[in-house]
């Protein structure tokens, strides 16, 4: 039989574009199926109208939505439609995905991260399992991540320093802001390992791309020099794989064994097909369980690769946080003011002391904090000004004074606490067959609910956190750790394993119902880690590449 | 007079903050008012004049109205706001909100801002008011950067070319 394609990818995010990269330098016609359009360092700016306030980079909700399914805390369910709550669960609908789009604190799972069961043990209501893997069997990729995409930092030694296969990263570490040098003598303190956070930003022209520019306004913002390291940055641009955009996979087709062919939508609503020897989903966690639970036909009627009604179980966010300090003049000698209101430069400060930690004799898996400034949004910066310290809504000059005083005279620290977020069977993605978006297809519907166990470990490490910050001589410190899940760190639905009964994925991130089938965005992960994933699922990409490369 | 009733009413279909909303007061009609003469009076007592002008808040006000990605409902609520906003004032001084004295529409501001409708709407105001003071002047808001002069901010780089709508 002939095919259009040797590789046909769906989705050209981080899952997604190590493949094509790898696929296509390899010799191999790939094609990437991308829904969003192709913004590349020249048509990108720091507009905060457009990216921060209206959501240009994501779908129209009134097009496209999600309906959440939220448990509450009597068991019962609540039903909200994503455009009439404005729950906005997309990430970035463009070449590269929302790597485009991320701070990009890379952090590596830890060994242990691997065997949450056997080390840890059960938690009752919740799938906690061991991967099919090991740390060792993916840090090769790691590595390789930090060379290709690149990730700059300096490796420092500390209680959970995961095994590494090079000494340090391959581009020094970002230029920083002076005050994490009051974060370093406030943990030295506390007996605090301070970490600089590595970041998937170079830190000098290389690969190709240009270094960073400091300027300022980097999560939630696609970069303008390529020194972020985008999978369209770093790896589609670096490649000939076909990019097609604005095309909208709805459906997939197959026999018996394998998939036959793709269906895709282009703005125009016209429908394409697409065949390939081999096809890829990484079109992020939800939407890729909700394309295969969309794809029905006569070998499977409930989904494709779901004959054991495993497809969509186990949806994974990031469990915690996050908190916060401020940091007055009044309180600050001229010196230590300059060096507070610096900008651009990076604050790059992380701890993971309690990676694992002990209470009430009890060992608990724990996770990561990472500190940053307040993101330099201007207009997000004066708009939370509105309360005065009772809590009255104020306007008029009293408004104007405080926005003033505030943001000229002080500044504010944030931390962000990453721990697990237990998989249970109350938190997985289905479909709407009765609401449907402007393709005509069923939406995605995401069953929310948070383990209890995971807000109890997010509490404590928010306030080793507030430790910090009080060291520090923060003032109007605060937190908050709930069960509200980061649309911007999602994993799981398709979780890899041994068990055809209890997995979709087999260890190589293939279906095991289908031969030519391979998942390989977050939607792999049977349980998430205590850090953020992109670093993981670049990795974890490249791997299947491999394997792909062998089989092909 | 046939005709500039037509040509009025015509004006008034085009847009949907400058069509009238009919201000009640004990279940009969008080009387009709546009929600934009209504929020460019708000705009002034939510946040000092100088910078309402400098911001071109009352034009934004617009851009906003007719924007794509701001929500039917989200829309709907700024207009209900400004009629309810008058039963207020209709209601403490039997006058419609921008015929009443400075005070006067400050207590009313107050007396909204106690009620969850009418905090939520000030708030909303009030956003778009900082999105017009610090917004990128290629919007036609924040002339000559004046908002960001103030606060000493610098803006990201690079700016944009073009107008998201």
């Amino acid at each position: 039989m002939k095919y259009d394609y040797d590789v046909c990818i769906v989705g050209s995010g981080a899952g997604g574009a190590p493949i094509a990269y790898e696929l296509s330098n390899a010799g191999y016609k790939v094609v990437v199926l991308e829904k969003g359009k192709n913004l590349t360092e020249e048509d990108v700016s720091k507009d905060e109208l457009a990216v921060s306030r209206r959501d240009m980079y994501t779908p129209n909700l009134k097009d496209e939505r999600h309906i959440i399914n939220n448990r509450e805390e009597d068991g019962s369910i609540t039903r909200y439609d994503g455009y009439e709550y404005s729950w906005n669960f997309w990430n970035g609908s463009m070449v590269g995905g929302s790597s485009n789009l991320m701070s990009g604190y890379f952090h590596r799972m830890k060994p242990n991260d691997f065997k949450l069961k056997s080390v840890f043990g059960e938690v009752k209501g919740a799938n906690v399992v061991d991967w099919c893997i090991s740390y060792e069997d993916l840090e090769p990729y790691y590595e390789k991540v930090e060379r290709v995409v690149g990730v700059s930092g300096e490796v420092v030694k500390h209680s959970f320093l995961e095994p590494r296969s090079t000494q340090n990263f391959p581009y020094k570490k970002l230029e920083e802001n002076a005050v994490t040098k009051w974060f370093d003598k406030a943990c030295d303190v506390l007996g605090f390992e301070s970490i600089p956070t590595p970041r998937a930003v170079l830190s000098t022209n290389a690969l190709d791309r240009n270094t960073c520019s400091y300027s300022n306004f980097c999560g939630s913002y696609a970069c303008a020099t390529g020194a972020k390291g985008s999978a369209r940055a770093a790896l589609l641009q670096k490649c000939n794989a076909e990019v097609i955009t604005e095309a909208f996979v709805y459906k997939l087709d197959s026999d018996a064994s394998k998939i036959t062919k793709v269906h895709y939508y282009d703005k125009e609503l016209k429908s394409h097909e697409v065949t390939a020897k081999v096809f890829v989903l990484a079109a992020q966690a939800i939407e890729t369980s909700r394309l295969l639970l969309n794809s029905k036909n006569e070998f499977f009627p409930r989904g494709m690769a779901n004959n054991n009604s495993e497809v969509g179980k186990n949806l994974l966010f990031s469990a915690g946080g996050s908190g916060e300090g401020r940091f007055r003049f009044e309180d600050l000698d001229e010196a230590k003011q300059k060096e507070l209101m610096q900008t651009g430069l990076f604050f790059n400060r992380s701890l993971q002391d309690w990676y694992e930690f002990q209470d009430d004799g009890l060992k608990y898996k724990g996770g990561t904090i990472d500190f940053l400034f307040e993101h330099a949004n201007i207009i997000s910066r004066a708009s939370r000004e509105f309360y005065n310290e009772e809590g009255k809504l104020i306007w008029g000059e009293e408004l104007q004074d405080k926005i003033h005083k505030k943001l000229t005279t002080s500044r504010v620290l944030r931390f962000e606490v990453f721990n697990d977020w237990l998989p249970t069977d109350e938190c997985f993605v289905s479909v709407d067959e009765k609401t449907k978006d402007t393709f005509g297809m069923p939406v995605g519907v995401i069953n929310l609910w948070g383990h209890p166990h995971d807000v109890k470990v997010g509490e404590h490490l928010a306030k080793k956190a507030l430790e910090v910050l009080e060291e520090m001589g923060a003032k109007e410190i605060s937190y908050n750790i709930s069960a509200a899940p980061p649309p911007n760190l999602v994993a799981g639905g398709c979780r890899f394993g041994e068990d055809a009964k209890s997995s979709v994925l087999d260890k190589n991130c293939k279906a095991h119902e289908l031969e030519n089938l391979y998942v390989t965005d977050a939607s792999f992960m049977p349980t998430g880690g205590s850090v953020p994933y992109t670093w993981t699922i670049y990795a974890n990409s490249f791997r299947v590449a491999d394997i792909i490369k062998k089989l092909i | 007079m046939n005709m500039t009733i037509k040509s009025r009413r015509t004006f008034f279909q085009t847009t949907f903050l400058s069509s009238l909303v009919m201000v009640m007061s004990n279940n009969t009609l008080f009387a009709s008012v546009t929600p934009l003469q209504t929020l460019a009076v708000v705009q002034e007592d939510l946040f000092p004049k100088e910078m309402i002008t400098q911001a071109n808040a009352y034009a934004y006000i617009n851009l906003i109205f007719k924007h794509s990605r701001v929500s039917a409902q989200d829309k709907q609520f700024l207009r209900n706001g400004a009629k309810w906003l008058n039963e207020e004032a209709v209601a403490k001084y039997n006058k419609v909100y921008t015929k009443l004295s400075s005070k006067q529409r400050q207590e009313t501001l107050e007396i909204i801002s106690s009620k969850s409708w009418g905090e939520s709407w000030i708030k909303t105001v009030l956003s778009y008011i900082m999105e017009a003071v610090l917004g990128d002047p290629l919007y036609g808001v924040n002339k000559n950067e004046s908002g960001w002069k103030w606060l000493g901010h610098s803006t990201g780089l690079p700016r944009p070319k073009e107008m998201f709508l």
